[in-house]
């Protein structure tokens, strides 16, 4: 069996899981306050970021900072439990299909639903910048290129923290744990976004390549630029290890 | 008795680690601060207490309410799993009993992970600020205000998990509620009463009248709460 085939069969799987009824939710809970209080875009003088700027980066960090990493914990959940429930996964690991294979197929999974809810956001985005447009008379458009070069760099350093997540979902079969300790290392990257150690903690990855175009938007805001220097090799050697991780532990647990 | 059993189901779910860790995380956050920034507080007007509750208490409370949110999903999800549920049906009980026999459950490891935060607080007050004793009453008053305002989210998100089979529809819609919470404004006092928003409150910058005011809230919803269980729980035995 293809690696492909493998995506489409686990994408299937989680059709009748309703996951898109709680990312449709996220992202309205996301961009109602935007819309109610889209007013509040002008008074940014003192950080010299322009009204349309700021509507659009108010909403990516809110969700950068918490929404998107805490649903894609969810979603990790979903993917195990959908397998574990009724020993899905047994009939699966008697397929003659690796297991690191399939790991990485969940895991391609795990990578497009993320996708899925920056395109999801974007779309948003430009729903209520139309409301907002016709209720404060402004126009709160932004290019539509620039608007998904921004969500295409976000999710690109997700990539670590989803492979951090996946790990957690596979190695750790107790469900409380793999939950909390995914939702409680999100608490912390408000913090780490400001130390000089920000690029070994994935968690905070996305929120800090938005923050840092926040401050490249705000003509009076300093913020820390992306340096790809440290940066790169240690979100790929995370993402690598906790991969490597994934696929050998992948399936341990049922055949023990 | 539904009390003493729900101990003792949680017993390999590793529930009760899970809030002890939690616990210790949250305690840790206020010793962090003052460990690395202790000149950014020391220097601050106020009561000890209070500028550490100020300056930690976000945190500390994000991380009881997640906590009490996958607490209450794996708590019914040890129910709908292997089709438990079907079978605690079965016996002469009220359906209700079991949800207040979970409510205990994570209302009693709240007051626990609640006292170790209170504890590093005061710890914090006594090191940092040498504040005596007299400080024990004060953080102890603090932290009963915290556990009643997290009173409405654990039966909310524990009504969330009874009505949803798939641990991740509630865990879904308890993460987006939790976010929900921390996106709305603080100035207006009707939306700070949304049940998941009330554990980011404290006592410390709050005016007397505003205490007694989100006490008397957090007590109704919690018994807005309980009605609702009970009816929908009721309706939905007549359809299954």
């Amino acid at each position: 069996m293809n690696f492909l085939s493998l995506v489409g069969i686990e994408w299937n799987k989680t059709r009748r899981s309703k996951i898109f009824l709680i990312l449709i939710l996220a992202t309205v809970i996301l961009w109602a306050p935007s819309v109610l209080n889209a007013n509040l875009n002008f008074g940014m003088q003192a950080e010299g970021i322009s009204p349309e700027n700021n509507f659009f980066i108010q909403g990516f960090m809110a969700m950068a900072w918490f929404l998107f990493p805490a649903t894609m914990v969810v979603i990790t959940v979903m993917q195990n439990q959908t397998e574990r429930s009724n020993h899905g996964i047994l009939k699966m690991l008697s397929l003659p299909v690796g297991t690191a294979k399939l790991c990485m197929a969940k895991f391609v999974v795990l990578l497009s639903f993320s996708a899925v809810q920056f395109l999801m956001s974007a779309g948003a985005y430009y729903l209520s910048a139309a409301i907002a447009s016709r209720t404060q008379s402004y126009d709160f458009f932004l290019p539509p290129l620039f608007v998904l070069k921004e969500a295409g760099v976000m999710w690109a350093s997700a990539i670590p923290m989803l492979a951090f997540f996946w790990l957690l979902a596979v190695w750790i079969q107790t469900p409380i744990f793999s939950i909390g300790i995914g939702l409680t290392s999100i608490v912390p990257s408000v913090l780490l976004i400001n130390t000089r150690i920000w690029f070994l903690y994935p968690m905070c990855y996305p929120f800090f390549v938005i923050t840092s175009e926040y401050g490249k938007l705000a003509a009076n805001l300093e913020t820390a630029p992306v340096r790809l220097t440290p940066w790169l090799p240690a979100a790929g050697l995370i993402t690598v290890i906790c991969l490597s991780i994934s696929c050998f532990r992948f399936g341990r647990a049922e055949r023990r | 008795m539904s009390l003493v059993l729900e101990f003792r189901k949680v017993k390999r779910t590793g529930l009760a680690e899970a809030f002890l860790g939690g616990g210790i995380l949250a305690a840790a956050v206020p010793f962090l601060n003052m460990t690395f920034r202790s000149d950014r507080y020391l220097s601050a007007n106020g009561s000890p207490v209070t500028i550490l509750m100020d300056a930690n208490w976000q945190m500390m409370s994000m991380l009881n309410v997640l906590l009490t949110v996958a607490g209450a999903c794996i708590l019914y999800h040890i129910e709908y799993a292997d089709h438990t549920m079907q079978k605690m049906n079965t016996l002469p009980i009220r359906e209700v009993r079991l949800f207040f026999g979970k409510a205990g459950v994570i209302f009693t490891f709240s007051i626990l992970f609640l006292l170790t935060e209170a504890a590093s607080v005061a710890a914090c007050a006594a090191r940092w600020f040498g504040s005596g004793p007299e400080t024990a009453a004060r953080v102890l008053y603090i932290f009963g205000f915290a556990l009643l305002m997290l009173l409405p989210p654990i039966l909310l998100s524990l009504l969330v998990s009874s009505l949803c089979r798939n641990m991740w529809i509630s865990l879904g819609i308890g993460v987006v509620c939790v976010f929900a919470a921390t996106m709305l404004p603080t100035r207006d006092f009707v939306l700070t009463l949304f049940p998941f928003a009330l554990p980011f409150q404290t006592p410390g910058s709050l005016a007397a009248d505003a205490v007694r005011n989100y006490a008397i809230a957090a007590a109704a919803e919690a018994v807005l709460i309980v009605l609702l269980e009970v009816i929908i729980l009721n309706v939905r035995r007549l359809f299954e």
